[in-house]
């Protein structure tokens, strides 16, 4: 972390007098890993934040560990897209939805088990659909998200006539409680962060993702089984979008079309923040994590700003493409 | 880097070098190399993958710039800043992939990108210019308004020719200039090279293929590991002590011995294989303990016999059976399951998995092997992939190095892991298994390939490499325009009736009559 530090403070003046060093800062930026991007962000959002009034106020930090926890369930999943040599899914914000609403409308009906079998299985299926379409047919991975999103909010406007879905029979108290003072949220994003990285690490599957995701031509000529491990990867992905999708319709007690909205971008630039490149085969979940909490504190920290929602975007999105550009300097 | 002003040459010489040396991360490509050229003169520039013959090219072409050394053109000491430079300097490459404009003409192509062209080029003068370019080249009946789409590569190639003439190039590069061509374009650019000659205009002719050496240089300079090993007559060398310069050790010492009588049973029988467009009929017998070899040249469908055979090619038909039991063509999974192992000849995108470390890619297909439930034990994945490097002579200290970082010979190594440690004898299929591989480890790889046999590996290798051929065979095959020529054993295994079989297979026929 010192050493990004120093790069940082030391390198910028000198890159300033000779395009020379710019070039010398560029590699020794690559060389020091993604890592140092992360380190540097974080170095420069807790200053940032100490000079926020309210930011380690106790609301201030619960409302920030519950709002990251949505993002960053559907971002663990997108980080298996991602590794997997598929870029990114832009429909895992509409199965977080559509989970949401999945789970209030079987909640009312056949009780809470079941209503989150449902969203679970809702959520993985239409992820599965998409990968089905991807390694089957081979289908490009960014188009077919595109698509299942634009056909999802097609299909759930009628269906649910544009209405919020209200649950009408009691849920369990323990969903809404709090493990030692964190939010319930937060406790299933870290289980669903931990179950993402231990799939990468400890998993046939995982090794498998880094495979495929590095040289689909090089894993196909291996034998291995390139497209059961791409349905496996977005069946998780759904499933993880899918939690989110919960946890938004408990802590909310309601069923949106409209949750879910930005996720997708915010979990890519989660992502990408975090260091996991887009041309796949690297990455971890762990980094997510990383990312997910710069992007969530960039947030927090804009709206005790008094920035409005617009400049989150804005902000998000140049932090986005910074490191984007940082991160493949000189590799091409 | 400063200029150091040269003598002055003896008269004639055109390019005159001085230890130059270039390194890449402390690694040296090429080592204090020096080389001179007289006007006239075609030199060709022999070497492995690897000797620094592209490094070399590049300093000239001011692509990359040299370490340490000096580069003195007409007598004159010169820091080659980039292409231009070079070019304005007297320097001209025809590079592996041509670069010119298939939807202008030749015309065009001729003056696109040259620095004396002005906005417009359809001056007369330039006109004539290009037409005196390529009536030297004895293609003045070529219409300059052609376009370039409508031309075969080996035209192209002239045409490029043309182009560096027209700007007055002084020395010509070719950087294996036949690799894409047909035998009737090989000689027409043969022809068109002694054109430029009798100019007094000078070449450099890099390339694999020794019959064009012998053919068409007067004088030929050897690389080996970045250094420069000899430079001589052409009519100084013989074939074989040309290979020996090159590999820097003799020949003999290259080639594990043979098989001997075989005691293994069963193989792969392979019965009218056909991939539509690509070859028909293809039959061979692969018994466990041999190595048959595929020769055949690019375009010849010999690579593809080995693809269709480890399921990567969809539309493949035909009777195949691994030790009596059928195997379904079309499925690399059916294909695995019987324990045929595919080795590309394209190892960056299709062998290793550049981006992971030595130890995935050593582990990559036995995952399921070693996993419990679909859990995988790290320590345990981790002693195996250390044990399965060590066979095949990988130190494990580059184990948990990314693969990208390994040279040609230790990724091709890392391939080869696969095969070892199965619980029975396999099948190998092996496009081209030592292409880009340096001297060294292509003896291990030999050895290795070797040591399948003897375990009772069946083993299929394609090769354009008539020196591999013949010394790595027990049973060879040639292959011509997608069909099956010939099949030669023991002694019949020579080098001259394959290359007669894999480039005029009609005259070959006709010596068997």
């Amino acid at each position: 972390m010192s050493e990004a530090q120093n790069m940082l403070w030391t390198t910028l003046p000198a890159a300033a007098e000779r395009l020379s060093g710019i070039r010398a800062w560029a590699a020794s930026r690559r060389a020091a890993a993604r890592g140092g991007t992360v380190a540097g962000l974080v170095a420069l959002l807790a200053v940032i934040a100490l000079f926020t009034p309210g930011a380690f106020a106790g609301p201030a930090i619960l409302s920030f560990l519950t709002s990251i926890s949505f993002i960053g369930c559907v971002a663990i999943g997108m980080t298996l897209i991602t590794i997997s040599g598929n870029m990114m899914s832009f429909s895992l914000g509409a199965t977080t939805a559509g989970s949401a609403l999945v789970y209030v409308a079987a909640l009312n009906h056949y009780g809470f088990w079941f209503a989150v079998v449902f969203a679970l299985a809702f959520g993985a299926l239409m992820s599965v659909a998409q990968g089905a379409l991807i390694a089957l047919a081979r289908a490009n991975p960014i188009i077919v998200s595109i698509s299942t999103a634009v056909l999802f909010y097609g299909a759930a406007q009628p269906a649910t006539k544009g209405d919020t879905f209200y649950p009408s029979v009691a849920q369990p108290d323990w969903i809404q409680a709090q493990l030692l003072g964190i939010p319930a949220a937060f406790v299933a994003f870290v289980g669903v962060l931990l179950l993402g990285q231990a799939l990468l690490t400890f998993t046939a599957f995982g090794r498998r993702i880094f495979l495929v995701g590095n040289s689909v031509p090089a894993a196909r000529a291996a034998g291995l089984n390139v497209p059961l491990t791409l349905l496996g990867v977005y069946a998780w992905a759904g499933l993880f979008a899918a939690v989110a999708g919960l946890m938004l319709a408990t802590h909310y007690n309601r069923g949106s079309i409209d949750f879910g909205t930005g996720y997708d971008y915010s979990a890519i630039a989660a992502v990408l923040v975090g260091g996991t490149p887009l041309s796949g085969g690297e990455g971890s979940a762990w980094r997510t994590f990383a990312g997910v909490l710069i992007i969530g504190a960039v947030q927090v920290l804009l709206l005790l700003h008094g920035f409005r929602q617009e400049w989150q975007y804005l902000i998000t999105g140049i932090i986005v493409l910074a490191v984007i550009v940082l991160n493949t300097r000189g590799r091409g | 880097m400063s200029p150091v002003p040269t003598e002055r040459n003896a008269a004639g010489e055109v390019l005159s070098i001085h230890g130059l040396s270039k390194a890449y991360g402390g690694i040296p490509a090429l080592r204090d190399v020096s080389f001179s050229l007289a006007a006239g003169e075609i030199r060709a520039i022999c070497g492995e993958n690897g000797a620094g013959k592209s490094t070399f090219v590049k300093m000239l072409m001011g692509i990359i710039t040299p370490d340490a050394g000096t580069i003195a053109v007409n007598g004159t000491a010169a820091v080659i800043r980039d292409v231009r430079h070079a070019q304005a300097l007297g320097l001209g490459l025809v590079a592996q992939e041509l670069s010119l404009a298939p939807h202008l003409s030749i015309f065009d192509n001729i003056w696109l990108g040259s620095a004396e062209v002005p906005l417009l080029h359809r001056t007369a003068a330039l006109r004539e210019r290009a037409a005196r370019a390529m009536a030297m080249l004895g293609v003045a009946d070529w219409s300059l308004d052609q376009r370039v789409a409508a031309l075969s590569l080996g035209q192209r190639q002239i045409v490029e020719i043309a182009r560096l003439l027209a700007r007055d190039a002084k020395v010509l590069i070719l950087d294996e200039p036949t690799a894409t061509l047909s035998d009737i374009e090989i000689a027409r650019l043969m022809t068109v090279l002694r054109a430029v000659r009798d100019q007094g205009r000078s070449v450099i002719y890099i390339s694999h293929r020794l019959g064009e050496v012998f053919d068409l240089c007067d004088s030929v300079t050897v690389l080996r590991n970045g250094e420069h090993a000899v430079t001589g007559k052409v009519a100084s060398f013989t074939r074989e002590s040309l290979i020996e310069a090159m590999l820097g050790r003799s020949l003999q010492d290259m080639y594990p011995p043979k098989a001997g009588p075989s005691h293994h049973i069963g193989g792969l029988r392979v019965k009218d294989l056909n991939v539509p467009g690509t070859f028909t009929d293809i039959s061979i017998e692969a018994p466990r303990g041999q190595i048959v070899c595929i020769a055949g040249q690019i375009g010849s469908g010999a690579t593809a016999v080995t693809r269709a055979l480890a399921g990567l090619i969809e539309d493949a038909s035909g009777d195949v059976s691994v030790d009596g039991r059928a195997l379904r063509l079309g499925w690399v999974r059916d294909a695995v399951a019987e324990d045929i192992m595919f080795i590309t000849d394209d190892r960056a995108s299709e062998g290793v998995f550049l981006a992971l470390s030595v130890l995935d890619n050593a582990v990559a297909t036995r995952l399921s092997d070693y996993s419990h439930g679909g859990l995988i034990s790290r320590p345990q994945l981790r002693q195996i992939g250390a044990r399965l490097a060590r066979q095949v002579g990988i130190a494990e200290r580059h184990l948990h190095a990314q693969a990208r970082t390994l040279s040609g010979g230790n990724q091709q190594k890392l391939v080869f892991a696969r095969a070892v440690e199965r619980t029975r004898p396999g099948v190998l299929l092996m496009n081209e298994p030592t292409r880009g591989i340096d001297v060294g480890a292509r003896a291990d790889i030999y050895r290795l390939m070797r040591s399948f046999c003897e375990a009772g590996y069946a083993l299929i290798m394609t090769s354009s490499d008539l020196e591999e051929v013949v010394g790595m065979a027990d049973v060879v095959y040639t292959m011509y325009r997608g069909q099956m020529v010939a099949r030669y054993a023991g002694d019949a295994i020579a080098m001259p009736r394959i290359l007669r079989d894999i480039a005029h297979p009609d005259a070959s026929r006709e010596a068997a009559a």
